[in-house]
Order: structure tokens, then sequence, then C-alpha cells
């Protein structure tokens, strides 16, 4: 299975290799099925999940952030540096090897939640900073100069409630990218917030990951200015069986 | 370093938090306090009962009803049983008396004579027995009358018709000590058996050789009508009372009062258990159910702290720590609250209750023993809390609200 991460393109390795991967999710007797036939994700590459709400973009950047466990799946690869080999998530996830899961998230991964997730007990500057601090990483600059580019430098001593919801996006983003991660997974981060502010934090945010080079998987439902940054949307369909139990998202990409 | 970073996190989100900790603890105090207040009644009156049970020497006293004739041997026999504490022969009540005099009384006072000698629980245990012919341990209520205080000498005298013409006799007399009120609370004289021994003799009109007093010699073996028997403890005056009754002597106990206290105890702890336990399973479920559900009100965070990557067993010790702060301000506010009503309790009672007695009293142990108790459910309630929270999918937590 290892050549399968060199199939596509050479120059970009895949950090995301997804195969015949559902998740079930049952609520009022209906049931809400994500179908992933495949999907592969190269590093880098900032990747757009376009749809409306309830129709399994949140459950798929959920399973790609390790939080949410697939109901079956065929292959769940994931290798978040070119030099290291290929994880097995599958295994991983089988086994309910949950810390090693955790591990793998602390390190990889930031992951900015559509209502901030902040810690309403910590400064913003210590929110930030926890990403950091799980991996036991340098207190050096980094907070403050992130913290300068997303423009919430004056806020770092304040506590999250003091902040209008698209400062705490912007704090949420920075603990995102506070530890370096190769990857950032986004459920709707502007979705919360006015039009004018979402098409900046975005921009804002994407702007970042493309400085450093980062893997993003983002979720939206306004494709129009996701566009303009030069996102890949990926392609999904949602259909509902006749007797109106079921209801199936199919991701390919 | 993991331990101490979520010890850390739970501290500050505690005191972020002061409102909801504060209700939690007010909870907490709601019950325990009032728990520990029936314990300090419970503990206090029954406790105290007992105690004035088994500390004051009349309820150990095991009187005869009638006068008999016991002779020496049976004084001997009964001495060397295990329940007994303090055996002395008594001579006749009548004869049992002597006039007192002092240099600084201008009164005469007739008191009675107590047979006493070494242990006798009326008189303290280190202070100062009657001993010879020529001590006397004064009750208070006599010594104040004479005006004399220990060491100081008072003048005894003892009349008797001999011969048809009345007859008067002095014996110079040391006052040995004085015996506290309590233990003799009517005037009164303790002395050592002989001393009474000889004035019955005097009064008998049989002669005291060693007091120089004359009269008819003696003739056999003396007995005498009665006795002073005090029982080792309260709980033998019962057997005691059965085998003097076997043995034809009949007597009158305080195994009436002792058994009265002895199962209201029993009645008193039985109701109070009910009530604890009642209360310690309503206190559980409060203090569980509190706990459980404000680890469901904080699952979202729980799993932001997942998210970022906190493993499970740090998640865990969150909600631990918060419990063992709940645990511990609960329980120091629930001292609080039971030394404002044992003060208020006691200064009502106060003066109902002999000095230093007190109605709601807890040791340091039973606080230890509550401290423990609730910490401990605690910490279990939370860490299984916790660790079900743990174990649901972060994802779950995170798209809660």
């Amino acid at each position: 299975m290892q050549n399968v991460f060199h199939s596509r393109n050479k120059a970009k390795p895949i950090v995301y290799h997804l195969r015949d991967v559902i998740r079930d999710r049952a609520s009022e007797g209906v049931t809400f099925r994500l179908r992933v036939p495949s999907l592969q994700i190269n590093q880098g590459e900032k990747i757009a999940l376009i749809g409306e709400s309830g129709c399994g973009k949140s459950t798929l950047l959920d399973m790609l952030a390790f939080i949410a466990q697939p109901s079956e799946l065929a292959a769940f690869r994931f290798r978040p540096q070119p030099e290291q080999d290929a994880i097995d998530v599958a295994l991983l996830w089988k086994k309910r090897h949950m810390n090693k899961l955790g591990e793998l998230r602390k390190r990889y991964i930031g992951y900015v939640m559509q209502t901030g997730g902040l810690l309403p007990y910590l400064t913003v500057r210590e929110n930030i900073s926890l990403s950091r601090s799980v991996l036991g990483l340098p207190q050096d600059d980094t907070v403050e100069s992130l913290a300068r580019e997303l423009g919430i430098a004056r806020h770092l001593d304040k506590l999250p409630e003091t902040l209008s919801v698209g400062e705490r996006q912007r704090v949420a983003i920075g603990r995102a990218l506070a530890h370096e991660p190769p990857i950032v997974i986004a459920d709707e981060p502007t979705a919360s917030v006015d039009p004018f502010a979402a098409e900046k934090i975005m921009s804002l945010f994407i702007g970042l990951a493309e400085e450093r080079n980062i893997t993003v998987v983002v979720a939206s439902h306004a494709w129009r200015h996701i566009k303009r940054l030069g996102l890949r949307r990926l392609a999904h369909h949602t259909h509902r069986s006749k007797d109106g139990r079921t209801t199936e998202t199919v991701v390919n990409g | 370093m993991r331990l101490f970073k979520s010890l850390r996190l739970a501290s500050r989100d505690y005191a972020h938090e002061w409102q909801m900790s504060g209700c939690f603890v007010l909870a907490l105090a709601a019950v325990l306090g009032p728990m520990l207040v029936l314990f300090g009644l419970k503990f206090g009156v029954v406790g105290g009962m007992l105690n004035q049970l088994i500390e004051n020497p009349e309820n150990r006293e095991i009187r005869p009803v009638s006068s008999g004739r016991f002779e020496p041997d049976w004084f001997d026999t009964m001495r060397r049983r295990d329940d007994v504490a303090f055996l002395v022969p008594r001579t006749r009540s009548i004869a049992a008396t002597i006039e007192l005099d002092s240099a600084q009384s201008s009164r005469i006072i007739r008191t009675e004579l107590i047979p006493s000698g070494a242990g006798d629980p009326l008189l303290p245990t280190d202070g100062p027995l009657p001993d010879g012919l020529a001590q006397l341990v004064l009750s208070q209520s006599a010594a104040e009358k004479l005006q004399v205080s220990p060491g100081e000498k008072i003048d005894g005298s003892v009349a008797r018709r001999y011969s048809g013409q009345r007859q008067r006799t002095h014996i110079e007399l040391v006052v040995a000590g004085i015996a506290p009120a309590p233990s003799f609370p009517r005037d009164g004289a303790f002395a050592d058996v002989r001393l009474v021994e000889a004035i019955e003799d005097y009064r008998d009109g049989r002669a005291v050789p060693e007091l120089d007093w004359t009269g008819a010699p003696h003739d056999g073996v003396r007995s005498y009508p009665g006795f002073r028997l005090y029982a080792r403890s309260i709980y033998d005056v019962a057997g005691l009372k059965d085998d003097l009754f076997a043995q034809g002597v009949d007597v009158r106990t305080k195994a009436g009062d002792i058994d009265l206290v002895m199962r209201m105890d029993r009645n008193l702890s039985a109701i109070y258990w009910a009530i604890a336990i009642i209360g310690l399973i309503g206190f559980s479920l409060s203090l569980g159910a509190s706990l459980w559900a404000n680890v469901d009100r904080k699952r979202k965070e729980l799993s932001v702290l997942r998210l970022v990557g906190f493993r499970t067993g740090d998640i865990v010790w969150f909600p631990v720590t918060q419990a063992f702060y709940t645990g511990v301000l609960g329980w120091l506010l629930a001292i609080g609250i039971y030394f404002a009503a044992a003060y208020a309790i006691n200064g009502m009672l106060a003066g109902q209750m002999v000095e230093g007695q007190e109605v709601c009293v807890l040791l340091p142990q039973h606080f230890l023993l509550a401290l423990a108790l609730t910490v401990g459910a605690a910490v279990f309630a939370a860490g299984l809390a916790g660790w079900r929270s743990a174990r649901i999918e972060p994802s779950d937590g995170l798209r809660e609200i």
C-alpha cells in the first residue's frame, strides 16, 4: 500500500488517503450516512468542503481530525510529514488507541471550531499557547507575532468573554496555528460572523496557512469568496432515500 | 508535568467559575452541616449521660436494703471478686455518729461517720485518706460549719449510757482532708473502719484499749449489719446485685437508671443511624448528581482539551480536582455551620447542664472522618463522570452546544 502515496503526484506527497470510509449517524429515525469512496489530500493543498449544514461536512472533518470514529472503513492512511512512513489510522481506530490518535492530533493537526472552543478561564495568550504547551514547545514570541498577524495583539491578556465573536474566531485560528502543525482543519470558522468580517478572517486564515505551507481542509457554506482564495472544492452530493429514512452524502476527491 | 497541567487548568476553571463553584460548595455544606450537628447532638447528649453515669460513683453503689449479719470472712471473699471495686463494713447507723467541735466554731455539730479506706470512690483518688484512730476526712459542708481546713485539730466526742449513767468521751482528731462537695453533700466524716468500730464499741459499752476507753471485754467474732459496696463499673452492678440476691441479701442499686440510659443510648443510636443513613444516601446522591451534572456541563470544554491533545487520563483529573476542591471547601463550610450551631445549642442549654458538659460535641476524629467520606465520595463520583465523558467521542462533545 506504500506506493499509493506516490501514485498521483510525485512532487506532492499525499497526506490523507481514504478509501470506502463510512460513518452512520442516527437521529430521530433518520439515518445520516457519510460515504467517502475515495479521498486523497496532498501536502500543502487547500481543500474546501461546501454545502448546507447537516450534510456531513463536520463529520468528515472530525474523521480527518481523528475525533470521530468511522463506522466502516477499507483504508485510512495519514502521512503528516513526507519523510515519515504512512500511519494506519484504520488500525489505530480498530485497536481503540485513543491516546495515540490524540498524540497525532496534538502534534500534526490544528483544529478551528465553528464556535471558537476557547477555554473561558484562560486569557487569549494562554488559549493560543495551549496547543504549544501541551507539546512542551518553548515560550518564544510565536504567540505574539501570530497575534499581531491576526490583529488581536492588544487582546492577549484579556479573557475570551470580553472579545467579539470575530475576535474569538481569530484567537481560535491562532491556537490552531501556534504549534506550527502541517495540517489545519477548520469547521465553518466564519459561520457565526457577519459576511464582511467573515471574508476578512477567511482570507487572513488562508494567507497564514499559505505562508506556512500548511495543508488546509475547511468547511463552509459560502463558496463565492472561498473560490477567490484558490481553494480546491471537494465534490459531494447528497441524496435522500425514497422513504425518507436515510440521507446519504457521498464525498469524492 | 501533564498531570500538573490538568490540575492547573482545573484550578483556573474552578476559580473563574467561582459563582458556580460556590453553589456546589453551599449545596454540599447544606447537607453535611446539619448531619454534623445531628451527630454532635447524639454524641454529646448520650455520651454526656453515659459519662455522668460512669463517673458518678453513686451509680456503682450497692446498698443493702435491710440490716443483716456480715462476718469478716464474707468481706474477705467479696473483696476478692473482680467486679468489686470497694467494700468496707458498716456499723449500726445509730452508733455511727460523732459530735465534732473546733476552736474556731461556736457550735458543735453531730455528723454521720462513714467507714472509709483505700480506694473509696467518694474520695479523690489522689487525695488524703483517713488512716488510723486519729484522722477524719470531713465533707465540705461539715468543714464549713466547723471552719477548719486540712491539718487542723478538732475535738470529737461520743456519749453513752453505761452502767446506768451518762458518759461522754473525747478524742482528738486531725482533719486529714476535705472531701469535694458532690461526693457527700451532707455533714459527714470519713473515718478509718477501725475508728468507726471503736466508736460503736464504746457506745455498746465495750472496752477500747487503744483509746483507753473502759467497758466490757470483747466477745467472739464481730459481725456487721451492713456494708458500703461499689462495683468496678456500672456494667457490673446488675451481676453483683443478682449474686447478692442469690445469697439472700436484698440490695438497692441504680441498675434501673443505668439500664434506662443504656436503652436510651441504643434507641437514640438506632434513630440516629436511621437518620444518618438516609442523610448519607441523600448526601451521596446529591453530591454525586451535582458533580455528574457539572462534568456533563463541561463536556464541551473537556472535549476541547481532548482536541488539543490531552490524554484520557489527564481529562479524568480535571473533574476529580474540582470535586476535591468542592469536597474540602464544602467540608470547611459545614464545620463552620456545625460550630455556629453547636455554640448556639450549648449556650442555650448551658444552664441545664453540669459544668463543663456540652450538649453538642464532636471529636477531631469525627471531623476527619467526615472529610474522608466527603472527599472520597466526591472524587469517586467525579472520577466516574470524568471517565465516562473521557470515553465518549470528542466530536460528540464538541458539537453539543
